[in-house]
């Protein structure tokens, strides 16, 4: 697109009045401004906190990005149907599923194993839209840490006791988020 | 007293030669140390015979050595220390800067020259003389060349640094300059030989105080007393030469053609 | 003989002493003041060193210094070795040296070793030029910018060298201009004798609006503080002029512009706003050639207490205002300051010779009245250089010749 093209419209910045053209009144409100952070923020008023001794308040904890859980149906049993779509939609592919027959009923297939390699992933929740089963979720657990490589790579059992430890905070984002359970 | 005096007081009965007693300033030992150094100059300027620096660097001391011998003594060990310290300091900055190839370096050791009179000034008791001269000079003019001389020579040396550094140029350049030196250095040995000794202690810090304010007071009234015509002249000369600057800068702008408009501005982008 | 020199180790020892600490927790207060402003905390972990004290961060400046030392000097091999080592010490050493002549307190009481005369906080004390000495020392500092820039050969480095050169040589003409009435109203160049002349005439930032913010707008191109910190603005030149500087190379940069910011805050108290003294004599006679303990010490409190409020104010300052491009920044000088200086010279010039007789008040009244007649008189004729729109009436070579 060019830059006389007619579709384009040339918005003008407006004139500068004279307390503009002055500077001094506009330096004053600029400075008012820092000085009511700066007052602020010495009275306590700051939007960090101090990590270690406060933990931080997750404002929407069912959106947040954090470490995966595999969701677990009312019977107890993994609800993943082995369908690959999370698998396929990862763009950092650190999704790894082997599914095999499923010995229940109402489904074909189940994950013999899951592993998610919690290093190669990016956090971006394109699993969690991919899956029809609403069985993959991001839970809002942020301080993931680990002491080796292998340590960080999930497998089916550390990802459903990750739901076992985070169901009653947060419920089944199918839920909670007004979906069909 | 005199160390040259003293030194040719056994010899100057038996001069024989006729021709130093017509010419009384050829049986000075500061005319042969301006002679050794405008030779040792000549060898150090660049653009010569490379071994003949060394040489030159030899000669040149000689020279030093020759015209400091002639200086009177101040009789106080810690005078003569400072004054050929700041002296020394002002003298071998000023020939390394002519003799370095590089014009960056040339600046900065003009700029430590400057800081050399500075502090003679200041050790003359001139602490307004010394402080502008740092301030003036090594502040703001020699910066502005080494600003100029950044931009303009990144790399290699143009015409006018090959031509003033050619067979021809050199020679004159340097008896210039010893003629100046010889000039000036009779000039101030035929005055009243009272010689300027300091008064005040520089290491106390006593200089700047011991009548001080007369000092500035005084400059002030010869600048703009005595010679008030001649400030306002070289004022306006230095104001002509600003305006004429400008008019060079914007003569020398690239006219526009006339098709360039601002559309044409715009699809170019 | 021997005592004075003795005097003077001790007071350089003193203030040597003093500035590097205060530039450390200077640096500490930038950073908790930037913090603040921008709703953080800021550091406050580091306390003291080998216990869980974390006394509000106050170790903080030494785990950087020792961080500094210890770290890496790298040496790249494409430098000019001699400048590039040279480049750092020069800075440093003239920022330091410009602290000779100025007063970091009044005097103290000739209490020790059978002294009669009042002993002065000044290194070098009744230098009769010592506004053009800070001026000159602050000129040489140039040189290490410039040549550390240079000597990097580094085209970010290089950029930054010639941007400082130029912003620091345009801005001491209106540094200048800026106190030379106070300078005529005090008739001396001795700092002591300005601040002296304040208790009398009043304080000058009162009778010289003017000259104040034209001073105080020099003061912080000259200290290259933000928002006139182009020598090296990190988005367009990487560090600028020491990009390629590291260790304690670095740190003496660093440091030195510190103290750049401290030489003009303490600038701007003595020669502005009366130095220790305060109003009402609580400071003690002026007159007095004698001093007692008490008023000694209220003069130094106070003296301290002005410049920490105009250093905190210049880092304020940092984060109210972006910083200028470069073509408005030569324009302030040029166009904006440099008149406004002549301006106000002329004015107070003309008050000093004529208006002997004037009570304080019509000084004032004076001094505020041109104060707002030229400003608004400047602001009128031009815009100031606020106006960033882009032109698009001119084609691109005219703007080039209006810049």
């Amino acid at each position: 697109m060019k830059t006389d093209d007619p579709e384009i419209t040339w918005v003008e910045e407006p004139e500068l009045g004279l307390a503009g053209k002055m500077y001094l009144p506009m330096f004053a409100q600029g400075l008012t401004t820092t000085f009511k952070h700066l007052k602020n923020s010495v009275a306590g008023k700051t939007v960090t906190v101090s990590y270690p001794e406060q933990e931080p308040q997750i404002d929407a904890p069912l959106i947040y990005r954090g470490v995966h859980r595999l969701n677990k149906d009312e019977q107890g049993r993994v609800k993943c149907v082995a369908c690959f779509l999370c698998a396929t939609a990862c763009p950092a592919h650190c999704i790894d599923i082997i599914g095999v027959e499923s010995p229940w009923e109402d489904r074909e297939k189940y994950p013999e194993s899951f592993t998610i390699d919690e290093l190669r992933c990016i956090y971006c929740g394109m699993c969690e839209e991919a899956c029809p089963v609403d069985a993959i979720e991001l839970t809002s657990l942020y301080n993931l840490t680990g002491r080796s490589r292998e340590e960080m790579v999930f497998d089916k059992e550390k990802l459903l006791s990750v739901f076992d430890e985070t169901k009653d905070r947060e419920p089944m984002q199918s839920a909670g988020l007004g979906g069909s359970p | 007293m005199n160390l040259a005096g003293f030194l040719l007081a056994e010899g100057s009965e038996d001069a024989a030669c006729a021709w130093c007693q017509s010419y009384p300033c050829l049986a000075s030992l500061s005319c042969w140390g301006i002679v050794a150094g405008a030779l040792g100059l000549l060898l150090m300027l660049p653009g010569g015979w490379k071994r003949g620096r060394y040489l030159g660097v030899l000669l040149g001391c000689a020279g030093l050595g020759l015209l400091a011998a002639d200086l009177p003594w101040f009789g106080d060990l810690a005078h003569q220390v400072f004054f050929w310290l700041l002296a020394g300091t002002a003298l071998v900055a000023a020939v390394i800067a002519i003799s370095v190839r590089s014009p960056i370096y040339t600046a900065i050791w003009f700029a430590i020259s400057l800081l050399g009179v500075a502090g003679l000034f200041l050790y003359q008791e001139a602490p307004f003389l010394g402080v502008v001269t740092i301030a003036v000079y090594a502040g703001a003019i020699v910066v502005t060349f080494l600003f100029v001389l950044m931009l303009a020579q990144p790399a290699g040396h143009t015409v006018y640094d090959r031509v003033s550094w050619g067979w021809l140029p050199k020679p004159f350049a340097v008896i210039a300059a010893a003629a100046l030196t010889g000039l000036m250095t009779f000039a101030v040995a035929s005055l009243p030989s009272t010689a300027p000794i300091p008064t005040a202690d520089p290491i106390a810090g006593d200089t700047a105080t011991s009548g001080a304010p007369d000092h500035m007071a005084n400059l002030g009234n010869t600048l703009f007393g005595t010679h008030l015509v001649s400030v306002e002249v070289a004022g306006t000369l230095l104001l002509v030469a600003l305006v004429g600057a400008i008019a060079i800068v914007i003569h020398g702008k690239q006219p526009q053609l006339p098709n360039q408009g601002v559309e044409g501005a715009r699809n170019d982008e | 003989m021997t005592a004075i020199i003795l005097e003077a180790l001790i007071k350089i020892a003193l203030l040597i002493g003093g500035l590097m600490t205060a530039a450390a927790y200077f640096v500490l207060l930038e950073r908790r003041i930037a913090a603040w402003i921008q709703d953080r905390r800021g550091p406050n972990r580091v306390g003291m060193p080998l216990t869980k004290l974390r006394l509000f961060g106050l170790g903080q400046p030494l785990a950087d210094g020792v961080k500094f030392i210890f770290k890496e000097e790298y040496t790249p091999a494409h430098v000019n070795k001699v400048l590039f080592v040279a480049a750092p010490i020069l800075i440093l050493a003239a920022a330091l040296a410009a602290f000779a002549v100025i007063p970091f307190g009044s005097m103290i009481p000739p209490d020790w070793f059978g002294r009669t005369e009042p002993i002065k906080l000044v290194v070098a004390p009744g230098v009769d030029v010592g506004m053009i000495y800070v001026f000159a020392l602050s000129s040489i500092a140039v040189y290490g910018v410039i040549l550390g820039g240079w000597a990097s050969n580094n085209k970010y480095s290089f950029l930054g060298g010639l941007r400082s050169s130029a912003q620091l040589i345009a801005y001491e003409v209106p540094l200048g201009l800026g106190i030379l009435a106070v300078v005529v109203a005090a008739g001396s160049l001795d700092l002591e004798a300005i601040i002296h002349a304040q208790t009398t005439q009043g304080w000058c930032f009162l009778l010289q609006p003017l000259g104040f913010l034209v001073f105080v707008v020099a003061a912080f191109a000259e200290a290259a503080r933000l928002p006139f910190d182009l020598p090296e603005c990190e988005q367009e030149l990487v560090g600028g002029y020491h990009t390629e500087y590291s260790g304690i190379k670095l740190l003496l940069f660093l440091v030195a512009e510190f103290l750049h910011m401290i030489t003009a805050s303490f600038l701007i108290v003595i020669l502005f706003m009366g130095g220790w003294h305060l109003p009402w004599g609580l400071t003690g006679d002026p007159a007095a050639e004698s001093i007692g303990w008490v008023p000694a010490i209220v003069r130094i409190v106070a003296l301290a207490v002005k410049i920490i409020a105009v250093i905190v104010f210049f880092m304020v300052v940092r984060w109210s205002w972006p910083r200028f491009r470069f073509d408005q920044l030569m324009a302030l000088a040029w166009k904006v300051m440099l008149p406004l200086g002549v301006v106000n010279f002329v004015v107070m010039a003309t008050v000093e010779q004529f208006g002997g007789s004037l009570s304080t008040g019509v000084k004032m009244a004076i001094g505020w009245g041109t104060f707002v007649l030229s400003w608004v008189a400047i602001a009128a004729a031009g815009p100031l250089i606020a106006d960033n729109r882009a032109r698009h009436d001119l084609h691109p070579s005219q703007i080039d010749s209006q810049v």
